[in-house]
């Protein structure tokens, strides 16, 4: 097993676009943060929404990480790898568990990163600009904990959309459509069709709600609604992961 | 040694390879011969595990692929050699396999001094030309130093210095008592390398035996003759039912041995400048054999 993550990691990284996407799932979210943290008029706001905003762009980084699952699996398939990745380890479990791993460790390093990298710069750049308020919080681990979370869920969501569709654009534009319409226009008509319906019982919506800093409004809670989410992209998992082992590669 | 038995794998209601059973010796190269759509391809992938074969079996000195635990110590297949990201370079390419497998980074460098790449490990597999890219899948078949070799198609898009490489590649690997398992276009570059044929149409096999004795089973034969009294000569076989084929002071006589040409000129006094048997090539013997199995014929306005 550790052969096949080895070298699941190296695939990983030599290759130039996978490298172009970590650094924008790394610099989108800094970008963003010292931008806002440098000409954010900060008087009459309060120091919750600053705080929120030092960790919300955080989310950006999360899709773009799930691009690099379905890229992951799908350069395998677009560039004929697979055939030689399933006959040096013929145990399609073992492959796909490295790679969902692989991805999974990288988004939780990428967010990591990305986290201590936006309140440090963010807190500077505020206190050198005169703030003076309090940027802790109650909470504010959990609130870094959740994205670290989401990261490595979304990015294994990529994993599984990627073997599901075998197929680049097909798979990212699942993977963005999803909660950006899909879940708007299903959970429309669902909300008609079934009295007492919630759109927080749409799976990634409620995932990436979960990443506020106030949660109270969530049906589930903060990580009721991750492992909601979590749930859906296991089973989309149990599902990409029988369709490999059926299908001809 | 490789066993094929019982091989057969359908797609739906299209049934590719139909109980398809031969063998590979050690030693030998055995050539994997039939016509486009014949199953060849399929037939690999299936032995490897690629595709899921509908029924039958392929085992490597008794074991199926699957239970390999470092397969490419045991199997080197070459499938298809643009099976390469364009994107990474030749040395990365093969660290990754070589990772999955346990192999160093210094068995990686030894194999692309081995196929000659090794003044262009770094450049990018996109900028190879088709022959660099067969040579890289020779290189990623030779990581694990396999006693089984499967490659198909290897010298497609190779110059002829490529397509000589590529044949003192399959025979040494041959020499060296891997069992080598080719398939290929090139019948007149396959009458040179392999030993031993299978040959295969429609998915089925049509036989399985060495080239010597395919072609003698299968190809043309006849007797070109040269004499003084030609004309006499080629009217006596016609009047006993063979075909004749004259062209200057020489003629192709079909359906008879030579023997027969000698006596029948003898007991006419007919004097005989040459009487030779003649053999089709390799290329005769597979045309005749899969003429049937052949799924697109091209028209002879287009072969003119």
């Amino acid at each position: 097993m550790i052969a096949t993550i080895r070298s699941e990691w190296l695939k990983l990284r030599t290759v130039r676009s996978n490298l172009v996407m970590i650094a924008v799932a790394l610099l989108i979210p800094i970008a963003i943060v010292l931008l806002t943290a440098s000409f954010i008029d900060f008087t009459g706001v309060s120091d919750t929404t600053i705080a929120e905003l030092l960790v919300g762009s955080g989310t950006s980084s999360v899709m773009v990480l799930g691009v690099i699952g379905v890229l992951a699996v799908t350069q395998e398939y677009s560039q004929g790898t697979i055939r030689i990745t399933l006959a040096a380890t013929p145990n399609r479990l073992r492959v796909y568990a490295a790679k969902v791993m692989v991805v999974a460790l990288l988004a939780a390093i990428v967010a990591a990163v990305v986290i201590g990298i936006c309140r440090l710069a963010g807190v500077a750049i505020l206190e050198g600009r005169g703030f003076v308020g309090e940027l802790g919080y109650d909470g504010e681990a959990e609130v870094y904990g959740a994205l670290v979370v989401m990261a490595m869920v979304v990015a294994m969501l990529g994993c599984a959309a990627g073997t599901l569709t075998r197929n680049p654009p097909g798979a990212i534009s699942a993977l963005l459509l999803w909660p950006l319409v899909v879940e708007n226009i299903v959970g429309g008509v669902l909300g008609v069709l079934i009295d007492g319906w919630k759109q927080d019982w749409m799976p990634f919506q409620t995932g990436l709600s979960a990443l506020s800093v106030s949660v109270h409004d969530l049906e589930f809670g903060r990580w009721g609604s991750i492992g909601y989410f979590s749930l859906w992209v296991g089973v989309l998992s149990v599902v990409a992961l029988r369709l490999l082992g059926r299908r001809d590669a | 040694m490789i066993v094929v038995d019982e091989l057969t794998k359908k797609y739906g209601s299209t049934t590719a390879v139909e109980r398809l059973s031969f063998t590979v010796a050690p030693g030998r190269v055995t050539g994997f011969l039939g016509p486009n759509g014949s199953g060849k391809s399929t037939t690999m992938r299936c032995m490897i595990g690629l595709d899921r074969s509908s029924s039958g079996s392929a085992r490597f000195d008794g074991r199926a692929y699957r239970d390999l635990a470092r397969p490419l110590t045991e199997v080197g297949a070459l499938l298809d050699a643009g099976n390469a990201h364009s994107g990474r370079s030749a040395r990365n390419h093969l660290r990754w396999i070589a990772t999955s497998n346990g192999f160093s980074a210094r068995r990686v460098d030894e194999v692309l001094e081995m196929v000659g790449l090794q003044q262009v490990a770094k450049k990018r597999v996109g900028q190879f030309s088709l022959g660099m890219k067969q040579r890289l899948g020779i290189a990623a078949v030779m990581l694990g130093d396999p006693q089984v070799v499967i490659l198909d198609e290897p010298a497609n898009g190779l110059d002829p210095e490529g397509i000589r490489w590529i044949r003192e590649v399959l025979r040494n690997l041959a020499n060296q008592g891997r069992s080598v398992l080719v398939s290929s276009h090139l019948l007149a570059e396959m009458a040179m390398i392999a030993d031993d044929l299978v040959v295969i149409g429609r998915g089925r096999l049509v036989d399985q035996c060495t080239v010597t004795e395919f072609i003698d089973r299968h190809a043309t034969k006849w007797v070109t003759v040269r004499s003084p009294q030609l004309d006499r000569l080629t009217d006596l076989v016609r009047n006993a039912g063979h075909r004749v084929e004259s062209s200057g002071d020489a003629a192709d006589i079909h359906g008879v041995e030579a023997a027969a040409v000698g006596e029948l000129a003898a007991a006419n006094g007919i004097v005989l400048h040459q009487l030779a048997p003649q053999t089709g090539s390799l290329e005769d013997a597979f045309l005749r054999v899969t003429a049937d199995s052949v799924e697109y014929h091209g028209g002879t306005e287009a072969g003119r």
